[in-house]
């Protein structure tokens, strides 16, 4: 737009085109522009009017009127509140698998919801226009956590997933809304980065029956540069998932010259191994350029298939890679009889051959949840 | 490189803007030519924090009318959002060679280009974008992690995520969004109103830490006229029996890293009128 049609057009009738949002076919909801003023669970007050968050490693020490780094908790007054609860930008049913959670209900619909805003900043976003912006930029709906759970039983959902942005940044929203999910009978399932502290983690954890962690690279100088968070409240965060026996799957996004090197994914593989068990299921998935990493290619195919053979010669029991639709990768097998047991393409289940968590074939027992 | 520090007297910022401009080229006409062609103006004002420590209006409309008069198509008063804007005691207007605006007005919005510089990457208000010049018209005011907010820092209201901005006491982030496009191709003035000033935990409005310098201090060069808010709310807090910044951990490092990006000089003459 020329600069003279922007200052005709500011007393005019031209309408800017906001941000694409995913919709829902949920009548009766309309998307604006306003935010919540829940207060906010994990935080403490310091004098002045001063808090200090205590949901992410960050631990943003924000003065009055300002905001955390995810810039979406707000110091009112001395008083931390989240301005996203019950305010999802995305709503949408996406099938269990584009998650992806493999061994998780196979073949079901995820009522997967999302807020604005995020509290790392990876250069590979791939949601970038949701999550790293402030609330009140995207419209928003207003769902609170009951009809939240309402809706997505309405849509018939076995699951709602916390997804798409960074779900810690919305965890009283996302909290409130699994427990009304869970007197429905609905399984929540969160796909997160896990860039969080252990008391906050440790009640998310609680009210979750799937977790999805994105482990973004194996050293800390990726997590700085590339992602600015730090690996090993990530670590730990996958430590205390595993231990607390909820579901667990991990995905890799390998991206070129970044965090493609076989070594440092020998290292995790073997971390993995010994600090979650190697029935956890790993994704290594295609990057494709996005956001402030369009100056690298997508991820060679190669690339892909070397880092699931290293993973699954360290004793990775189910290693997959993602995005590339049709690959042998994507499917699961049984590792006693050899067999396909999940056959994929894309999101789609072309076969399914898992009785009682057990492979048909030869009764091999198949992590997971199933049913 | 000069920054000029001008009383304000009974309220008459017109006249105290012609003598700062005057006093850093010499005639305040020579210097409005120098600098601005008479396009589209930016003020982006700091209204953030209420009507006590926010750029006052009559020292904004008191600059639009001095451009509008010298020919300007358009000034452009604006911030963030319009909420904050009336608080801080602004009427909104839309029509006019002078409009009083905020990103979140209707139908502005942020661009829809992604501008990377450094490590972040960030949108633009469609009002900086669309601007011709742009002058930064910020408030003296102590910040609880970049040190100080003022000229440099009061571009963060440009941007569509100012809180990715914070890290390391915002260093080098300050001059890394300053040296961005839009801003750095636009700046023509910095100004800050220190008729009034938070010296102790800011940015927002603590009467305790309050006081009324009645003075603006403008130039050309935002690394000087910083340099010289950053000693003078030094000046402030040493007066009230306050620590330094630096002895507490938070000395405006991203001066001396804006002066090494070549964004201007921490050495200056004063004028003081």
């Amino acid at each position: 737009m020329k600069r003279r049609d922007f200052i005709k057009i500011i007393g005019g009738t031209l309408i800017f085109p906001s941000l694409e949002l995913t919709k829902l076919n949920a009548q009766g909801l309309t998307f604006s522009y306003e935010l919540s003023s829940h207060e906010a669970r994990y935080y403490k007050k310091l004098p002045e009017r001063r808090v200090q968050c205590l949901l992410c490693p960050r631990e943003c020490i924000v003065g009055d009127k300002e905001r955390g780094y995810c810039g979406v908790r707000e110091n009112r007054g001395g008083k931390y509140v989240t301005l996203v609860y019950g305010r999802p930008v995305t709503v949408a049913l996406d099938p269990i698998e584009k998650k992806p959670l493999f061994h998780f209900l196979p073949g079901k619909q995820a009522f997967s919801i999302a807020t604005a805003g995020c509290n790392v900043n990876c250069k590979f976003c791939q949601n970038w226009q949701i999550s790293q912006v402030r609330p009140e930029q995207v419209r928003s709906l207003n769902l609170p956590p009951e009809a939240t759970a309402r809706l997505a039983y309405r849509y018939h959902a076995p699951i709602i997933a916390y997804t798409y942005t960074e779900p810690i940044v919305f965890a009283e929203y996302m909290l409130d809304t699994a427990r009304e999910a869970s007197r429905r009978g609905i399984r929540n399932v969160i796909v997160t980065g896990a860039h969080v502290l252990p008391e906050p983690w440790k009640d998310i954890v609680s009210a979750m029956d799937g977790i999805k962690i994105d482990l973004k690279a194996f050293t800390e100088e990726f997590y700085q540069r590339i992602v600015r968070g730090h690996l090993k409240p990530v670590l730990d965060a996958i430590v205390a998932a595993a231990k607390s026996g909820k579901w667990l799957e991990i995905v890799y996004l390998v991206i070129p010259t970044l965090n493609d090197n076989l070594d440092n994914i020998r290292k995790m593989s073997r971390w993995l191994v010994r600090e979650v068990g190697r029935d956890v299921p790993v994704h290594f998935s295609r990057f494709f350029p996005m956001y402030m990493l369009k100056n690298l290619p997508a991820t060679p195919v190669k690339t892909l298939e070397s880092a699931r053979e290293v993973a699954m010669s360290e004793g990775l029991k189910f290693v997959y890679v993602g995005n590339i639709p049709g690959h042998p990768g994507e499917s699961t097998y049984c590792p006693r009889c050899g067999k396909t047991i999940i056959k994929r393409v894309g999101y789609e289940i072309k076969e399914i051959h898992i009785k009682n968590g057990k492979c048909e074939y030869c009764g091999e027992p198949i992590p997971g949840v199933w049913s | 490189m000069r920054v000029a520090v001008v009383k304000v007297k009974r309220g008459d910022f017109t006249s105290s803007l012609l003598k700062g401009f005057s006093a850093l080229c010499s005639d305040s006409e020579k210097c409005l030519r120098k600098y601005f062609s008479g396009r589209v103006v930016s003020l982006k004002v700091n209204t953030l924090s209420g009507k006590m420590i926010s750029t006052s209006v009559e020292l904004s409309y008191s600059l639009s009318q001095i451009l509008l008069n010298r020919d300007a198509d358009s000034v452009i008063v604006w911030d963030r959002t319009e909420r904050e804007m009336k608080h801080a005691g602004y009427k909104l207007k839309r029509r006019g060679s002078l409009k009083i605006i905020a990103t979140d007005s209707p139908r502005i919005g942020y661009d829809e280009a992604l501008i990377v510089k450094g490590e972040i990457g960030s949108r633009f208000s469609r009002i900086q974008m669309a601007a011709d010049e742009s002058v930064s018209m910020a408030v003296l005011k102590d910040h609880d992690i970049a040190g100080v907010t003022l000229s440099m820092k009061n571009y963060y209201g440009t941007i569509h995520n100012p809180n990715k901005y914070h890290d390391n006491g915002c260093d080098p982030f300050i001059p890394e969004l300053f040296s961005c496009e839009p801003i750095v191709t636009k700046h023509r003035f910095s100004i800050i109103d220190a008729t009034k000033a938070q010296f102790h935990r800011g940015p927002a409005y603590h009467s305790k830490w309050y006081v009324r310098p009645g003075i603006i201090i403008l130039g050309q060069d935002p690394v000087a006229v910083d340099h010289f808010g950053w000693q003078f709310i030094e000046k402030l807090r040493a007066s009230a029996g306050l620590p330094s910044l630096k002895e507490e951990g938070r000395e405006p490092g991203w001066i001396y890293t804006a002066e090494k990006m070549g964004l201007g000089s921490t050495k200056y003459e004063v004028v003081e009128l």
